[in-house]
């Protein structure tokens, strides 16, 4: 070695390896999601939605020209894609039917089963023919409003009032999030159906039976979607609203502001972000929603997914990648619109100091005070719209034809004990379940933070990648699942013969990271955005690295916002199923959801019996997640 | 200060690599290694009770080989269509549980003949038990038949009288009563829209299903959803499901009145199950002795009462228990299409139909 060499050694040692590392941690990191993104969800998703662009090798808008013209997809507006300069005609066709538009009083009875007439402004309106698209978009309309109506409430009473238990309740709220849809299917039937729980609670009081779930499908689907998606809009709302700064409150009040004026102006103007967001990712959900519209509403409330599964399934896949696009343009667009609105909300908040809570009945009197009983009543509704269905189906799964029954637990235990090695056992999938979620965790986290911190200060174009970074919720489930299939399970072959597979768990925890890692960054961004950027800078005047400011400085102050986006990532990877069910597909590396599924044979009573352990399995994690997520929590 | 390891572990998230595997497609050997990989739906393996088990203990038994199931992945046919189509590597020898639509998906997806080998009948000693009307009907031979259903109606009688006939379920006595299945998606429900293109032709079966629309039938997702979620939570009266039903409903416990199967116009719609060799099958040898082992006697008769479906030999070559007998009905008359039908033509009813109902 000559001596010139012996400074590069020296440089080499570990303390300077370490400083090194952690000046270049922000890059590395960066660079391992984008290597994560590139081949877990771009390759794939890539591979079906240039099927789309392409006929017989040379580029084409044919099929999406096809789609976009075709009534049975777009209903009227097949006539605008069709001829969009003739403008005249299609103005004329919007006056015809404006024009043919009535409004008459009328008497309706809008409580089902119940003689009431009450007076009404009947609005008789030629049918538009809404198309595939137009009615996915109007029932996740529907079901977002119904959504964001039930979850703000559970947030204002979660955030504002101290009782027994709420701590349990608030990590409980993912429960429905995570359930299976079949599960909720078979939930909803049990409680709503002719013969199920509501109808005999109502019996025990002499009324109905009625008919929930006949007299309005759509109704009860958008129900189910509400008990998936509140849960989601009240966690991200109590998890704004504990991040905001009592001060502010109390400085407006101070002022002169009344407790109402100083809510809204003050309180309101920092929730909005995260019901707005929640509001976002329902609709987006529900547009793309599968299983559950099938389930319970029928085929005549289908929606784009449930076509492009089976125009996937007939391998057509030009059609299919065609309605895929389209629906992930309206998705990204959708997202962009409300990040531009987002990044104008830029702050200057310290620190988070929740306000102080309430206790929700300290005495008799206040008991009795109208807002108390508002939060009661809503509270009967939340009892028969969330824990209806998920006691409905643990009742279930202790019933049997004959009554009361343990045969379904037995059959489990039965199963763990002697189940042969090409059966599925219920301790490897809860074991697998938990594992893959804890990995999705160590996986997403990262992720996301990385995608807020490099976009929060990036402007313009930081919006656009971090539209881009929603790409995984915003790309049919269909789509991934089968771009995950061909590119990843089928294997992509290379030169010699050779192929290039990636399969088995790391697969899994890559798939469950991608789709997890856009919860992160929405709870982390709008927090990190609106942090005072003096404290970064003072902290780099200091002489801190930008790694060093970041983990001393910005992420305990939105440590909030990562617990909470932790929650969600482990949430999902509990509750995936569509990519886990093919990157599972022969393996050991099933979970509790495909179990549940493996399990529904002739009966569904070990289905519904693997679905009860799924829910205790996750509500038990969710307690501890927020038992210790919450000693972070300022 | 735990709050600062927590966050730098999470800030410090290092770089993931994936742990890619590198293959190397070799061709498939004939002579094989004592290994049979049957693929096959759950039902056929899901429970200590169900066929595979006994198939797998009693063949490996008698052959002196090893038989490995491999549950059908998600997707059933189309997985290894679309295997096909991108030419990636097959690794099951045998396919336990054909339809006849299956067939004709791989044949009008691929190429004629595709994807199975044709099969040499010589070799096998038990070829010819099968009923000559329970045959798929490929005309490039690639499969044998070994089990058999029908697809009726079921229902509770303390609600709704026995439908006569398809017609009559467009009545008002069965408003609001019926289940059915998403054809697209379901065996059940595509079993029986064929059912009533049998009965009402290619040209009047939409018309009868407009009818039974305006009657209010509800076409739910798959069998699980509208039997296990909405029929067993007593939801509606009727629902298309399989003629067998009252073998489980007895296994089950289950009240019998809600379990009464009805064949309208005495027909039922048969669905012959069967089996084939892949074409880049390993051990083909082992998978002809399984053949011929699967139609023996008593494997018929254990199919049979296991799988619940009705054995494919004649009645001379297998005896079924009681409860078989009692339990499980056959309708008089069987409507089925065979290969030459459907081919062509399947996705085209199966695609008018769904439209007929979504994209409102």
């Amino acid at each position: 070695m000559s001596l010139a060499d012996r400074p590069v050694v020296d440089r080499l040692s570990a303390g300077a390896v370490s400083a090194w590392l952690e000046r270049r941690a922000l890059s590395l990191a960066a660079l391992g999601t984008a290597a994560v993104l590139v081949v877990v969800l771009y390759l794939p998703v890539g591979l079906v939605f240039v099927e789309a662009l392409l006929e017989d090798g040379s580029p084409t808008l044919g099929h999406v020209t096809e789609v976009l013209t075709d009534p049975f997809y777009f209903g009227v507006l097949a006539d605008v894609f069709a001829d969009p300069l003739a403008i005249g005609a299609h103005l004329g066709s919007l006056a015809g039917w404006l024009a043919a538009v009535s409004i008459a009083p009328t008497l309706a009875s809008p409580v089902p089963g119940v003689d009431l007439p009450v007076p009404w402004l009947a609005v008789d309106a030629p049918p538009v023919r809404k198309g595939l698209f137009g009615f996915t978009a109007y029932q996740a309309a529907l079901s977002t409003v119904a959504s964001v109506a039930i979850g703000l409430p559970a947030a204002s009473v979660l955030a504002n009032y101290e009782f027994r238990g709420r701590r349990t309740l608030r990590s409980l709220t993912i429960l429905p999030f995570v359930l299976p849809g079949i599960m909720v299917a078979v939930g909803f039937y049990a409680m709503f159906g002719r013969t199920g729980t509501l109808n005999t609670l109502l019996g025990a009081v002499g009324l109905g039976p009625f008919a929930f779930v006949e007299t309005s499908p759509l109704a009860i689907v958008i129900l189910a979607h509400a008990f998936y998606n509140a849960p989601l809009v009240a966690r991200l709302t109590v998890s704004a609203w504990e991040s905001v700064d009592a001060r502010t409150v109390e400085t407006a009040r101070s002022l002169g502001a009344s407790p109402r004026r100083a809510f809204r102006d003050v309180v309101v103007p920092q929730l909005v972000p995260a019901v707005l967001t929640g509001a976002l990712l329902t609709f987006i959900f529900t547009f793309m929603t599968f299983p559950i519209v099938l389930a319970l509403g029928g085929l005549q409330l289908a929606t784009v997914e449930v076509w492009i599964y089976d125009r996937i399934q007939r391998l057509a896949y030009g059609e299919a990648a065609s309605l895929a696009i389209l629906e992930t343009i309206l998705s990204l667009g959708l997202t962009y619109a409300y990040l531009r609105y987002e990044s104008a909300q830029t702050g200057f908040s310290q620190a988070p100091s929740p306000p102080p809570r309430e206790a929700l009945f300290p005495d008799v009197r206040t008991a009795l005070s109208p807002r108390r009983l508002a939060i009661l009543g809503y509270g009967c509704v939340a009892l028969v719209l969330f824990v209806g269905p998920l006691a409905s189906l643990v009742v279930g799964s202790f019933t049997d034809g004959s009554g009361f029954t343990l045969r379904n637990y037995a059959f489990l235990l039965e199963r763990q004990l002697e189940g042969a090695s090409f059966q599925t056992r219920p301790v490897p999938a809860i074991r697998n379940s938990l594992l893959f979620g804890l990995a999705t965790l160590a996986v997403a986290v990262p992720m996301g933070v990385v995608i807020s911190v490099l976009t929060v200060r990036a402007g313009r174009s930081g919006r656009l990648v971090d539209t881009l970074a929603m790409l995984p919720l915003a790309v049919s489930g269909v789509v991934f699942g089968i771009g995950l299939l061909q590119g990843l399970v089928f294997g992509v072959p290379l030169p010699g013969g050779w192929r290039l597979q990636v399969t088995g768990a790391v697969a899994i925890v890559a798939a469950h990271a991608v789709a997890a890692y856009p919860f992160v960054t929405r709870n982390v961004s709008p927090l990190l955005a609106t942090l005072d950027p003096a404290l970064v800078e003072s902290a780099r005047a200091l002489g801190a690295s930008r790694t060093r400011a970041l983990l001393d400085v910005e992420l305990p102050l939105v440590a909030n916002g990562i617990v909470a986006g932790a929650a969600f990532a482990f949430a999902v990877s509990i509750g995936e199923f569509s990519s886990t069910v093919i990157l599972a597909s022969g393996s050991e590396h099933y979970t509790m959801p495909v179990a549940v599924e493996r399990y529904l044979g002739r009966r569904s009573g070990p289905a519904i019996a693997m679905g009860t352990l799924l829910l205790l399995v996750t509500a038990a994690s969710f307690v501890v997640v927020d038992r210790v997520g919450g000693r972070y929590e300022l | 200060m735990k709050r600062r390891a927590l966050l730098g572990a999470i800030g410090s998230g290092s770089a993931l690599g994936i742990a890619g595997c590198l293959t190397r497609d070799d061709g498939g050997d004939e002579a094989g290694d004592g290994t049979l990989t049957v693929v096959t739906y759950e039902s056929m393996i899901d429970t200590e009770d169900s066929a595979g088990p006994w198939l797998k203990e009693r063949f490996e038994d008698e052959f002196d080989a090893e038989l490995e199931w491999e549950q059908l992945p998600d997707g059933g046919i189309n997985h290894y269509v679309q295997r096909a189509d991108r030419d990636a590597e097959i690794d099951a020898d045998v396919y336990l549980g054909l339809n006849v639509d299956d067939l004709v998906r791989v044949d009008d997806q691929l190429e004629g003949g595709a994807l199975f080998r044709e099969l040499d009948r010589d070799r096998l000693e038990r070829a010819d038990r099968v009923r000559d009307e329970f045959s798929l009907g490929d005309p490039h031979g690639r499969t044998l038949t070994y089990d058999m259903g029908y697809i009726s109606l079921v229902y509770d009688e303390t609600e709704v009288a026995e439908p006569a006939s398809l017609e009559d379920l467009t009545e008002p006595a069965y408003e609001d009563a019926l289940l059915a299945q998403n054809a697209q998606k379901a065996d059940s429900g595509q079993a029986f829209l064929l059912w009533t293109i049998d009965a009402f032709g290619e040209d009047g079966y939409l018309d009868y299903w407009q009818r039974l629309e305006d009657n209010g039938v509800r076409v739910l997702d798959g069998w699980s959803e509208s039997y296990s979620g909405a029929y067993m939570e007593g939801e509606r009266s009727m629902v298309v499901s399989y003629s067998t039903d009252q073998v489980y409903a007895n296994r089950f416990d289950y009240d019998f009145s809600r379990h009464q199967v009805a064949f309208p116009d005495d027909q039922g719609y048969a669905n012959p199950e069967g089996m084939a060799i892949f074409e880049g099958a390993g051990d083909v040898d082992l998978a002809y002795d399984f053949f011929d082992f699967v139609l023996s006697s008593e494997a018929q008769a254990e199919i049979a009462t296991r799988n619940v479906q009705y054995p494919a030999v004649a009645d001379e070559h297998v005896d079924l228990d009681e409860e078989f007998d009692e339990y499980a009905h056959t309708p008089e008359e069987m409507v089925s299409f065979d290969y030459d039908d459907l081919r062509g033509d399947l996705d085209g009813w199966v695609e008018d139909w769904a439209q007929e109902f979504a994209g409102q």
